[in-house]
């Protein structure tokens, strides 16, 4: 008899499978009942589960299910489940890939996956630059990836205005979500490194539990300065905009962070052990206050039952030292703060206080980014970080500062029609209602409907016909400013200058030698900016891709396709609006 | 290399036929080698008696040519599923006929050569990769054994599949 397939044991043939791609088991089922039983395995199935699916959307409980017994869980039907998720995640970006129009549903389809389409758009964002298409892939998959993020986060500081009881590290980390390069995209990935920091000083410091509430904040603290987990290095510019983030400061093998970002993480390490720690909101320096439990001093010595303790101040930012309320008091005294303010500025900030802190410290580093641009290269995307801010100051603001709020809803709803429109059932959700029977929200409710209504109707078609022969340069040329020097890709054009008169007149147009009847180009700036340039100030450049400011080449995927070598020009992806170029 | 009698060892196929296998090169299959650390050194030719004399040439060929490899560790197990890939040395072994690669599989198996059991194992993976159930019953030669109405059911059970 000749040996075949069907003669090889269980066990050869489990083996056999585990090196198959699941859509192969699948196949070989279909072929004989000799393959039904072991290409139906649990452990089979499980192991495809690990092995072609790093992320798993909470309700899966990944975790239970793997210490589970491994038959009580339908492991098939899993991989299904999740296979199934994966093809229809790939249609999608496909299909947001091929059009300009309905983008923002499709969006929505793929963040109503949760996070099981992760693993599908991190592949993405990492394809090859063979694909013909891979910078537009790779833009899009990160915006789903970031859009999906986002609704991970905004959800928590929602919880934060309802007064739920909103851990301080997810407060605070829900910034770190909204920007792509924290690595971060949900609360237990930044819970994870705070759990890891705590098992390292329990190592150091295996009997703290047994210490008393003074001896031990102050171990912690020593911990934390001694490992460098809070603070700022010497020289590091103390407002640099990466300094706000709780998970890029744990992440970072520097660690730097503001105040109260060093005392967030103190707080969250105190409170794991047993401490009664929050932060302090003192005058431009949040410190952190460690509070004795009810009965006993900070030492431990019994008092009255009933009777409170008198907290102790920490400066883990600064410092491993206790911090003496008598200088605290002293520096407060020169602010010229009275008793009341200075009880409150004393006590516990709430948490959605830090959080508005925060927003305030991310917005000032941004606005110095924005008013000394260049020299630094800064990890942080600074659109994504203003964004974040904004986000917080509207769910969080006190409806007493009206101006601020509708300052902030102002810069809001211009940065989400530009960069953001498919957070826009987000704000449907959140904002909108917040400003319910105020006269901001018509005003909110018309920005959707249009941003809704850009998205929905197809873009009018830009043939080249005899009326745009003098259109010069088409989609996917590059060019620097022959004026301001700036590098730059046309992604659309005007036969003459399409702008209101408002803003013409702003600009000067009919100041140009060809003023305002000559092409106009829409365009995108390496800043990421998009303008509107005249065509006499274009002055097309053929650079290797290489010498291309890796900003631009990104937030190329917007509109491109790819870069091409020999025509040294980015291939559009608009041709449902631009056909002939 | 002239190799030492005292590292010399021989095999003995099902098929009566005595092979001389230098001790490194045999110890390559686990059980041997515990055999041999149980039992200490040994004069006789060792049976071996579920593999033919052409089977286990062609093992210990791959023996010879891995003899230096490094020992594997036991808990390699998820990175080494990572990769379907074979290295080009390995590839070229296997290119045999499918009886004499699931007469290596068995032999591998048996004789504890964890290395060589998963070439053969990617190696049978491979040819079934990307392939629809008929082209699978056509490779290996599988008889349908399905009524029509199971074959319908499991097509349908199975239709996810198709969806890539």
């Amino acid at each position: 008899m000749v040996l075949s397939l069907n003669d090889l044991p269980e066990e050869i043939l489990h083996n056999i499978l585990l090196f198959c791609h699941p859509c192969g088991s699948a196949a070989l089922e279909r072929t004989a009942q000799r393959f039904r039983g072991v290409t139906n395995e649990p452990l089979l199935w499980r192991h495809y589960c690990q092995s072609h699916f790093r992320f798993w959307a909470r309700e899966h409980d990944m975790q239970a299910k793997l210490s589970s017994a491994v038959s009580t869980v339908d492991w098939k039907e899993l991989y299904v489940s999740r296979h199934l998720v994966d093809s229809a995640t790939g249609r999608l970006l496909d299909s947001i890939l091929t059009s300009q129009t309905g983008r923002i549903e499709k969006f929505r389809s793929v963040v109503n996956f949760g996070y099981d389409a992760k693993d599908t758009l991190l592949r993405n964002i990492s394809i090859d630059s063979d694909a013909n298409d891979y910078l537009a892939r790779r833009y899009y998959a990160e915006a789903l990836l970031t859009c999906l993020h986002r609704s991970i986060a905004i959800p928590e500081w929602v919880g934060l205005r309802n007064d739920d009881a909103v851990p301080l590290v997810n407060a605070l980390g829900a910034f770190d979500l909204f920007i792509p390069k924290s690595g971060f995209g949900n609360f237990d990935e930044i819970n994870g490194r705070m759990d890891e920091v705590l098992a390292r000083l329990l190592l150091e410091y295996p009997d703290i539990h047994n210490l008393s509430p003074r001896e031990r904040a102050s171990a912690i603290a020593r911990y934390l300065r001694a490992h460098n987990l809070t603070g700022i290095e010497p020289g590091r510019e103390y407002h640099s905009l990466e300094h706000n983030f709780i998970g890029i400061a744990l992440d970072d093998p520097e660690h730097n962070s503001l105040p109260l970002t060093s005392a967030v993480i103190y707080c969250d390490v105190a409170q794991r052990i047993g401490l009664t720690a929050r932060p302090c909101g003192f005058p431009f320096h949040v410190h952190v206050i460690v509070i004795p439990p009810t009965g006993y001093d900070v030492d431990g010595n019994m008092l009255g039952i009933e009777t409170r303790g008198e907290p102790i101040y920490m400066d883990p930012f600064r410092s491993d030292k206790e911090i003496p309320v008598s200088d605290m008091r002293t520096q407060l005294d020169f602010l010229g703060a009275s008793p009341v303010e200075q009880s409150a500025v004393l006590g516990e900030s709430k948490t959605s206080d830090i959080v508005l802190r925060c927003s305030k410290n991310i917005l000032n580093s941004v606005q110095r980014i924005i008013q000394a641009p260049g020299a630094q290269s800064i990890p942080v995307d600074v659109g994504c970080a203003r964004y974040a801010a904004l986000w917080s100051s509207l769910l969080l603001s006190s409806p007493l500062r009206p101006t601020e709020l509708r300052h902030h809803l102002l810069w809001f709803m211009e940065l989400l029609a530009t960069d953001f429109p498919s957070d826009i059932y987000l704000v449907e959700q959140f904002i909108a209602p917040i400003f319910r029977n105020t006269l901001e929200f018509e005003h909110i409710m018309e920005s959707l409907h249009v941003i809704r209504a850009v998205d929905e109707i197809p873009k009018q078609l830009k043939r080249r016909s005899t009326e745009h022969k003098d259109v010069s340069y088409h989609v996917g040329q590059v060019f620097r400013h022959r004026r301001y020097n700036y590098t730059s890709v046309i992604a659309g054009w005007d036969a003459e200058c399409g702008a209101g008169e408002q803003w013409m007149m702003r600009m000067g147009i009919d100041r140009l030698q060809s003023g305002r009847h000559q092409s106009f180009y829409h365009v995108i700036v390496e800043d990421r900016s998009v303008r509107y340039v005249a065509e006499e100030n274009v002055q097309i450049i053929t650079p290797d891709i290489s010498e291309l400011p890796p900003t631009l080449v990104a937030v190329a995927g917007r509109h491109f396709k790819r870069w091409d070598a020999v025509t040294r020009e980015f291939v559009s992806n608009i041709t449902d609006e631009y056909p002939n170029d | 290399m002239a190799e030492d009698n005292q590292n010399m060892l021989s095999f003995l196929s099902n098929d009566g036929k005595t092979i001389d296998v230098p001790r490194d090169v045999a110890e390559r299959s686990l059980l041997i080698k515990n055999m041999l650390d149980d039992i200490g050194p040994v004069t006789e030719a060792i049976p071996i008696p579920n593999v033919s004399e052409n089977v286990l040439n062609k093992v210990l060929e791959w023996c010879t040519h891995h003899r230096s490899d490094p020992p594997s560790t036991g808990d390699e197990d998820d990175s080494r599923r990572k990769t379907t890939d074979i290295e080009e040395w390995d590839q070229k072994f296997m290119q045999v006929d499918q009886e004499m690669l699931f007469e290596i599989i068995l032999a591998a198996n048996y004789l504890d050569i964890k290395p060589l059991l998963d070439i053969g194992c990617k190696t049978v993976a491979n040819m079934i990769k990307g392939k629809s159930p008929e082209e699978i019953r056509k490779t290996f030669n599988i008889q349908n054994d399905f009524t029509p109405e199971e074959e319908d059911q499991i097509r349908r059970e199975n239709e996810w599949a198709e969806d890539r």
